[in-house]
């Protein structure tokens, strides 16, 4: 008897390129198994296949099996009456995944009417119910809503629910929570943990967080380039890794340490701060009345060679900050202060805009849509240090040669168009970009994120030993608690526009005062081992 | 929910008033641009008679200033009056209520067979890639090319003359006949624009098959089937409809041309006479329906957008 899930020695090349190679896999009925690698490790790949969704000119040998069926070799029907009744899969964005111009029942009963026979009344009942058991509340309401009226944590769950109607052996979840905020994403493992225990279905979870795939998995499998490093106990792996690769991924698996937080650099009492920031507030006007407020009352200064985090979720006002902070957005009231460059709180003019430009740079989240990709990487830094150095053309080559070669980007990758490096490397070349300048001040708005643990580590450290070096003031705007509190000494809290609570980085990580930032600390996912010993513990008499 | 669908739908009535408006101030005052009195074109050249030119300058309101002369044309228009044709001698609205009819029609079956076959031929060439897209794509471009008065002319070779199927001429009389005798017609205005809304169907398609929705839904176990209609065409509708909304509406103007070839009695051939006669009551009347069409379609259009797409009424259709 094969196991739920059996894929052995399973290839996939495309165009020539091997993008899968002798995979051998299995989950078994009840278990959770994670597959854990970074973009382009093939993941995604696996758990299409899974459901004998394959690239189109793909070639293919070895078996993916799913309760006996060959995907590979399986006919039309056979694959039909696997997606519709064996294994069904979570996908990654629910925004994305579920249809925005029909409605919420009409997702979850499409599936349902067509082939389990039920009317469409008895249809929606059933899918009431199931959202209701997935906390959703007002589910009646729901059904008749469309995507864009709900919020990401809610259209994930309807994702599940989508999922779980069919009541499927194998359930297949493609990172479900990594367009999530924390606290959500919370829920939603939580979510997923309980229904697969309740139904006893397998899972295959796939993430490139190795955090959270401690805590919802005991097996997991490492994969990169393709092929399967590594894959055992979940513990085993994660606390004494065998190979090499696994061993780098623990370690760039970025985890909260009140201990390991930078301390703030030593100041004399009558220094003046590099920026303060003064009562400021974002409201935006909304069409047909109304105004929304990204942020409000913010307050706070941040000196010389100072590291400040900005911690939130989406739509806490992290982002407003930074942007009013660099001057791309106006503030409706208070002011900002940076030395030397004077208030920014009205519209700048060109001249102002260029001097704040000189003391404060932003590096963006993604760097596929910050860097031009008609101009070469080496001509746009050498293009910032012709604007602000006032450096002449053969001196700024030389400038950004050298400065790119300080971020790690060597001499012959110059005259390389954007689209031609990878992720981590289009990333330096934006912290390059920003760093021409000679800033004071480095605004960093969730400049990790759209990156692999492992680059986000080495971008991380990059950063570190730069404001060391240069002597910079960071202000590091992120979602990712983790990354922050490795970054900074100081900490900002906010939640819907508002600083909830701030401070060293060290204290409130240690002993947090806000309800909020208790739950955000504690919404960060801790292997399965240690909740389970502390449930040992608290079920101890 | 019902509140911003409500202020919705005024802002576009709003829009389509503001928009009239000022389409009608362009006709009306375009013509003090061109060169030529009409009062003396009436006169045929004949020896100028100050006396019987200021009679009928008199009798048409042309000595009158241009803003009263405006209000007076306006005025009348909303009350059905669209003043009086200076060559026919007749009012305007029965000169163009004779030949209104025939132009409609036209028009509507062109835009049967814009919509049928564009959309036919874009989701063909969308779902089938490789040689039976290419071809499509090909054939389509070919067909596009082709100016509407030599498309003319080679479908009365071919199915009048060729193979007897259509008539070559004329507008029949009502019903069906009148189907039979503008079906080639209506081909031949439609067929360039049967090609743009093919192309544009095929595009749409295509954007949505990449959407991640529509391999959510495949991943569920949809057939084939369902998921292009429910999950590809549905979605795909919106650009479709905003192109098919330009398209026929712009079928008015261009329908000229088909209706010299074809000897058919339309508002197309009677704006060009009109405008060769200095009849300026007939040709502003005549722009005034066009533009009118134009903007009624798009508001339309307009109007089943949020239908189609629920993200518009509320603003956020950028996400």
């Amino acid at each position: 008897m094969s196991a739920l899930l059996q894929i052995t020695d399973f290839s996939l090349g495309l165009a020539g390129r091997k993008l899968l190679d002798g995979v051998t896999l299995e989950v078994d009925d009840g278990e959770s198994v994670a597959l854990v690698g970074e973009s382009g490790s093939g993941k995604t790949l696996i758990t299409r296949a899974a459901l004998g969704l394959f690239p189109d000119r793909s070639q293919r040998s070895g078996t993916v099996s799913v309760r006996g069926l060959d995907t590979l070799t399986a006919g039309r029907r056979e694959l039909l009456r696997l997606r519709r009744e064996h294994a069904s899969m979570i996908f990654q964005d629910p925004r994305a995944g579920i249809n925005p111009v029909r409605t919420v029942g009409d997702f979850l009963t499409e599936t349902l009417v067509r082939w389990h026979g039920l009317n469409r009344a008895e249809a929606t009942a059933q899918a009431v119910e199931q959202l209701e058991r997935l906390g959703l509340r007002r589910a009646e309401e729901l059904v008749a809503q469309h995507p864009h009226q709900l919020s990401g944590g809610m259209l994930q769950r309807v994702m599940i629910a989508g999922a779980l109607l069919g009541s499927p052996e194998l359930l297949l979840c493609d990172e479900p929570t990594t367009a999530l905020d924390v606290t959500t994403q919370a829920g939603i493992v939580a979510l997923l943990r309980e229904a697969r225990q309740e139904r006893g279905m397998g899972m295959l979870f796939v993430t490139h967080d190795l955090g959270l795939a401690a805590s919802l998995c005991e097996r997991v499998y490492v994969l990169r380039g393709g092929k399967v490093v590594e894959h055992g106990a979940t513990r085993q792996v994660f606390l004494a890794p065998k190979e090499e690769y696994s061993r780098q991924l623990v370690e760039a698996t970025p985890v909260i340490d009140p201990g390991a937080a930078p301390h703030a650099p030593e100041l004399p009492e009558d220094a003046q701060p590099l920026v303060a920031v003064e009562g400021l507030g974002k409201h935006y006007g909304l069409r047909g009345g109304g105004t929304v407020t990204a942020l409000e009352q913010a307050t706070f200064r941040l000196p010389a060679g100072g590291s400040l985090g900005v911690v939130g979720e989406s739509g806490s006002g992290k982002s407003t900050l930074a942007r009013l902070l660099v001057g791309l957005e106006t503030a409706s009231e208070g002011t900002v202060q940076v030395e030397g460059s004077g208030r920014i709180g009205h519209r700048l003019r060109t001249a102002e805009r260029r001097r704040l430009a000189r003391d404060v740079q932003i590096v963006f989240q993604d760097p596929y849509l910050s860097l031009d990709p008609r101009i070469p990487v080496g001509q746009a830094v050498a293009d910032v240090f012709r604007l602000h150095g006032k450096e002449g053309r053969r001196k700024a080559k030389e400038s950004a040669r050298e400065l790119l070669g300080r971020v790690g980007i060597a001499a012959e990758r110059l005259g390389d168009k954007p689209r031609m490096l990878s992720g981590g490397q289009r990333q330096r070349v934006a912290l390059a970009k920003a760093l021409a300048a000679r800033p004071r001040l480095l605004v960093l708005d969730e400049a990790t994120s759209a990156l692999d643990v492992s680059v986000q580590a080495q971008v991380l450290e990059l950063v570190e030993e730069l404001r060391e070096h240069l002597g910079l003031a960071i202000l590091f705007v992120s979602h990712d608690l983790a990354v922050v509190s490795r970054m900074c000494s100081e900490l900002l809290v906010m939640r819907q526009g508002r600083i909830v609570e701030s401070g060293a980085t060290a204290r409130i990580l240690a002993d947090p005062e806000n309800d909020y930032t208790r739950s955000l600390i504690g919404s960060y996912p801790r292997p399965l081992w240690e909740t389970e010993s502390l449930e040992a513990e608290s079920a101890a008499p | 929910m019902a509140v911003p669908a409500v202020a919705f739908v005024a802002r576009k009535l709003l829009v389509l008033a503001v928009t009239l408006f000022a389409a009608s101030l362009a006709v009306f005052f375009s013509r003090f641009l061109v060169p030529g009195d009409p009062a003396r074109f009436l006169l045929r050249g004949r020896s100028p008679n100050p006396e019987s030119l200021a009679e009928i300058t008199r009798q048409f309101g042309l000595d009158k200033p241009a803003w009263e002369q405006y209000w007076t044309w306006v005025g009348g228009i909303l009350q059905g009056d669209w003043g009086r044709s200076l060559s026919y001698r007749q009012d305007v609205s029965e000169v163009l209520l004779g030949r209104l009819p025939t132009t409609l029609q036209l028009v509507a079956l062109a835009a049967v067979f814009i919509m049928v076959l564009g959309l036919l031929a874009g989701i063909a060439a969308s779902l089938n890639r490789g040689f039976a897209d290419r071809f499509i794509l090909i054939a389509l471009t070919a067909a596009g090319a082709v100016p509407p008065f030599v498309a003319a002319i080679a479908l009365v070779a071919v199915f009048s003359v060729g193979l007897g199927w259509f008539p070559s001429f004329g507008s029949g009389d009502g019903g069906l006949d009148r189907i039979w005798h503008l079906t080639l017609p209506a081909l031949a205005l439609g067929l360039s624009y049967i090609a743009v809304l093919a192309r544009v169907t095929r595009s749409s398609m295509r954007e949505q098959m990449l959407r991640e929705h529509v391999e959510v839904a495949t991943s569920r176990g949809l057939g084939r089937g369902s998921v292009v209609a429910r999950h590809v065409l549905r979605n795909a509708l919106g650009p479709i409809l905003t192109v098919s909304g330009v398209l026929v509406a712009g079928l008015l103007v261009s329908s000229a041309v088909i209706e010299r070839a074809f000897g058919l009695s339309g508002i197309g051939q009677l704006l060009i006479q009109s405008i060769d006669r200095l009849d300026f009551a007939v040709v502003q009347a005549i722009v005034m329906v066009v533009v009118t069409a134009f903007v009624v379609v798009n508001t339309c259009v307009d109007l089943i957008q949020p239908l189609l797409d629920p993200r518009i009424t509320a603003g956020t259709e950028n996400r």
